[in-house]
């Protein structure tokens, strides 16, 4: 007789045999196989048999289920032994994942992130600090309810295994990736930013200082990176406000110096600026046709009884002075911006905001004078001379805008090369590049392609091709492929790849719009920026009621990979930087990859994207999946990490030419997002003309996104920034040394600028 | 936030700060950068400008 059982946890507990028959009834109702009478006879045959196998001890949770499934079975309830088995497997994986979420937490809460690998898996996220730990717990919670709750069993499996790779997934459920928010879109008429209602700007200095507010806003709507696709077109805006304020209040100043009248001539003088502004039909701007300067003189002439000459040098003098008002304003605009965007916190302040900002095409002077302010504060750097980490700045370059000698914004072109090549931004991305070309319509900068996060681009639209533009749109989820496990598993097979890549492309198509239709259910009150103040394309339309799924499919589902250098290697035995066939190998890889994206799009009407993954926390992934089932295969799995999407791989000694020739093909295949990098060292970096030609060279080969990276050290003790190789070149210290009293005084005598407050902050 | 006040210990402890781009963005210091990451900087090559490397 059974009187008791061993649960789990070690309790011993009175025998039920309740319990069992209702366990029973479940899994026959779940397969309709049978009743409750059906079920109290198997759980009478499972109490005999119990008896039969325990009659001294005492029997476990694991032994009773065992005799059930084998009751089921001999009851010829096999359907509902096999679900009563998946129940079981079930609670078991819940149960694992439990305990694997619990050590999780127990490593977030106790390990310090220079020793714990995975608390450094972001490295925007500083996972030593009490926000930090927070944000990494929620996201190892929403990790393992998603795991078990939201994917389908094989969508689980491929990510658990390291087939794939969901980004973001502890997002899953919550929200989509990111957005290019249209700032003078947002401004005009003033905006809520979901904590107070901001109203329209009237200077540069709000311009961007709203510009930061609003990034860090939408920052808390998505998880991926904001972007700005119109900065110098948006703040632009805000210098012309600025100069028509101190054009009026310059040209009272001169006027009333000029007559050395007591009275304040505000009010007039503006009458006056009304007048020639109904009159040419314009607003003061800093460069007014002829006649606009005439009217006003016209006006002042009659009014004040002075010559038009006299009226002309006044009005001459209130715009120089105008100018220089504006400029110092716009520069500390700038500086204010950048400095906002380096130290404001997001996300319960355990990041800042991941930001992007793109400019280079405006060629209005105030548009000019919003690019070099913010090139030269991005050159000057932070408070003590420290490289801006935030934002990524992205420079558009375009012939007859800014490439070629002779455009007007060529000179800012060459600002910006100078600038890159000391603090590694601005990157570069190429409207001249065929696939950008084809949508680039003069006088519309929405047209214009613009990137965000580390490399996203969003232009062509299925959904709505009247629509292909970058502003009010971006990526809803993105998920990777193991490409070189699918070269390994096809053992040198050319066929056999292919067929496991397309089972496999389908598989993640598939987990995309499952992800969707999560995104799809949701409403503009879930994300009171991104939805609530128009932010995102068309979303000014929806009403309380609408879901977003017409909406969102303005935006990208993305198909990303890795390593294309390990596959070719894997399949073919080398890559393609080491031969042309394997070149047009590479090139055919991803050319069917794309083809099924374009498929899928067309199938679907919505935009179905391939990706050159940045692969930050994947690089090592993977590799580590892949070494303990394949072991260090030579060229594939030899390293710490594979190589980033369709790199050349960064051991491999190439030249600059090359890299960007063999690269600039699969930018053009990987319309989701790419980039190139050239790597140069220190001296040749600072050799501008040097620098530009790599710029050149990229955009002359097609290459769409691209930067070029050189080592930028500091020096916290004297200030020195450049390259420091062991010892710092100017102070003469190694890392952690102390320097003489002696030394600092006299440095200080010869480096100006040098930080007056030395030390670790 | 530690200043240092005693003028004689200026910079003991202080290391260099080395800002890489990681991927597409830029890092302040390489310590937050997981280990794979850490390797693949480690490995990066110099890339000529003339037409073969």
């Amino acid at each position: 007789m059974i009187q008791s059982i061993i649960k789990r946890d070690g309790r011993v507990v009175l025998y039920d045999q309740n319990k069992i028959a209702a366990a029973i009834l479940k899994a026959l109702e779940a397969s309709s196989e049978g009743n409750a009478a059906d079920a109290a006879r198997v759980a009478n045959d499972v109490q005999r048999e119990l008896e039969g196998l325990f009659s001294k001890e005492t029997p476990n949770i694991e032994a009773i289920q065992d005799s059930v499934e084998r009751q089921l079975m001999n009851h010829g309830f096999s359907a509902a032994a096999k679900a009563y088995i998946l129940y079981r497997a079930n609670r078991t994986r819940a149960r694992e994942a439990n305990t694997a979420l619990m050590k999780t937490i127990d490593e977030i809460t106790n390990i310090d992130a220079r020793i714990s690998d995975m608390k450094r898996d972001n490295a925007n996220i500083d996972g030593n600090t009490a926000m930090g730990s927070m944000l990494q717990i929620g996201a190892a919670g929403a990790k393992a309810y998603n795991e078990m709750y939201l994917l389908r069993p094989e969508h689980a499996k491929a990510y658990r295994e390291g087939d794939i790779h969901i980004h973001d997934f502890d997002f899953y459920s919550l929200t989509t990736t990111c957005c290019q928010i249209d700032i003078l879109k947002l401004f005009h008429g003033g905006f809520s930013t979901g904590h107070g209602y901001l109203r329209e700007p009237q200077n540069i200095q709000s311009y961007a200082a709203l510009a930061a507010i609003a990034i860090q806003s939408n920052q808390n709507d998505q998880h991926g990176g904001q972007s700005i696709p119109n900065f110098d077109y948006g703040m632009a805006e805000g210098v012309a406000k600025t100069y028509s304020k101190a054009y009026i209040r310059r040209l009272k100043e001169a006027l009333e110096d000029l007559l050395g009248l007591e009275s304040d001539e505000m009010e007039n003088v503006r009458q006056v600026v009304f007048a020639a502004e109904r009159a040419c039909g314009e607003p003061v701007k800093m460069e007014n046709g002829k006649a606009f300067d005439e009217a006003v003189a016209k006006e002042l002439a009659v009014k004040y009884a002075i010559t038009e000459t006299q009226a002309a040098a006044v009005i001459a003098r209130a715009r120089k002075r105008a100018w220089q008002k504006t400029d110092r304003d716009t520069k500390q605009a700038m500086e204010g911006f950048v400095h906002n965007l380096n130290t404001m916190h997001s996300r319960a302040g355990a990041q800042t905001p991941f930001s992007s900002i793109n400019y280079g095409t405006d060629t209005s002077p105030e548009g000019r004078m919003v690019i070099r302010n913010i090139l030269l504060a991005l050159e000057a750097g932070l408070g003590h001379g420290e490289t801006c980490i935030f934002p990524i700045h992205i420079f558009k370059v375009k012939e007859g805008i800014n490439y070629n000698e002779g455009d007007p914004n060529y000179d800012l072109f060459r600002l910006s090369c100078r600038v890159s090549a000391k603090r590694l931004f601005p990157n570069y991305t190429f409207l001249d590049a065929p696939y950008n070309l084809q949508y680039y319509v003069p006088g519309r900068p929405e047209t214009e392609v613009a990137t965000m996060g580390c490399r996203t681009r969003v232009m062509g639209n299925v959904y709505d091709p009247d629509r292909q533009i970058s502003y009010s749109r971006g990526n809803l989820s993105f998920t990777s492929i193991n490409l070189p496990r699918i070269a390994i598993e096809a053992k040198g097979d050319e066929k056999v790849f292919y067929e496991k890549l397309e089972a496999m492309l389908e598989l993640v198509a598939q987990q995309l719009l499952d992800r969707f239709e999560i995104q799809a259910d949701k409403h503009i009150y879930n994300y009171p920026f991104l939805m609530g103040q128009g932010i995102w394309l068309d979303s000014d339309h929806l009403t309380v009621q609408d879901d977003l799924r017409e909406v969102l499919k303005h935006g990208t589902l993305s198909i990303g990979f890795i390593g294309l250098a390990e596959t070719l290697t894997a399949l073919y035995g080398q890559h393609h930087g080491q031969s042309e066939d394997m070149q047009a190998k590479g090139q055919e890889i991803l050319g069917f990859m794309r083809k099924f994206c374009d498929n899928k799009s067309q199938a679907l009407k919505m935009n179905v994207t391939l990706l050159g993954t940045p692969a930050e926390g994947l690089s090592g992934r993977f590799i580590r999946m892949d070494q303990k089932r394949y072991g260090k295969i030579p060229g594939v799995t030899d390293r710490e990490y594979y190589t980033n999407s369709f790199h050349i791989p960064v051991w491999f000694p190439i030249s600059a030419y090359d890299k960007i020739r063999l690269e600039a093909p699969y930018h053009a295949l990987c319309n989701a997002g790419h980039i190139s990098y050239v790597e140069l060292d220190g001296d040749t970096a600072r050799n501008v003309e040097a620098f530009e030609s790599i710029v050149r060279c990229m955009h002359d080969h097609g290459i769409g996104y691209g930067s070029i990276n050189h080592p930028v050290d500091r020096d916290p003790v004297c200030g020195y920034v450049g390259i420091i190789g062991d010892v710092c070149p100017r102070c003469g210290r190694r890392e952690g040394e102390e320097v003489a009293p002696e030394r600092i005084a006299e440095m200080k005598r010869m480096y100006p600028e040098m930080p007056a407050f030395q030390g670790i902050q | 936030m530690t200043m240092q006040n005693k003028n004689e210990k200026l910079g003991q402890g202080v290391g260099f700060e080395r800002i890489r781009r990681i991927t597409g963005y830029l890092v302040g210091t390489m310590d937050k950068w997981n280990d794979a990451k850490r390797a693949e900087e480690r490995d990066r090559v110099k890339h000529g400008l003339t037409k073969n490397a």
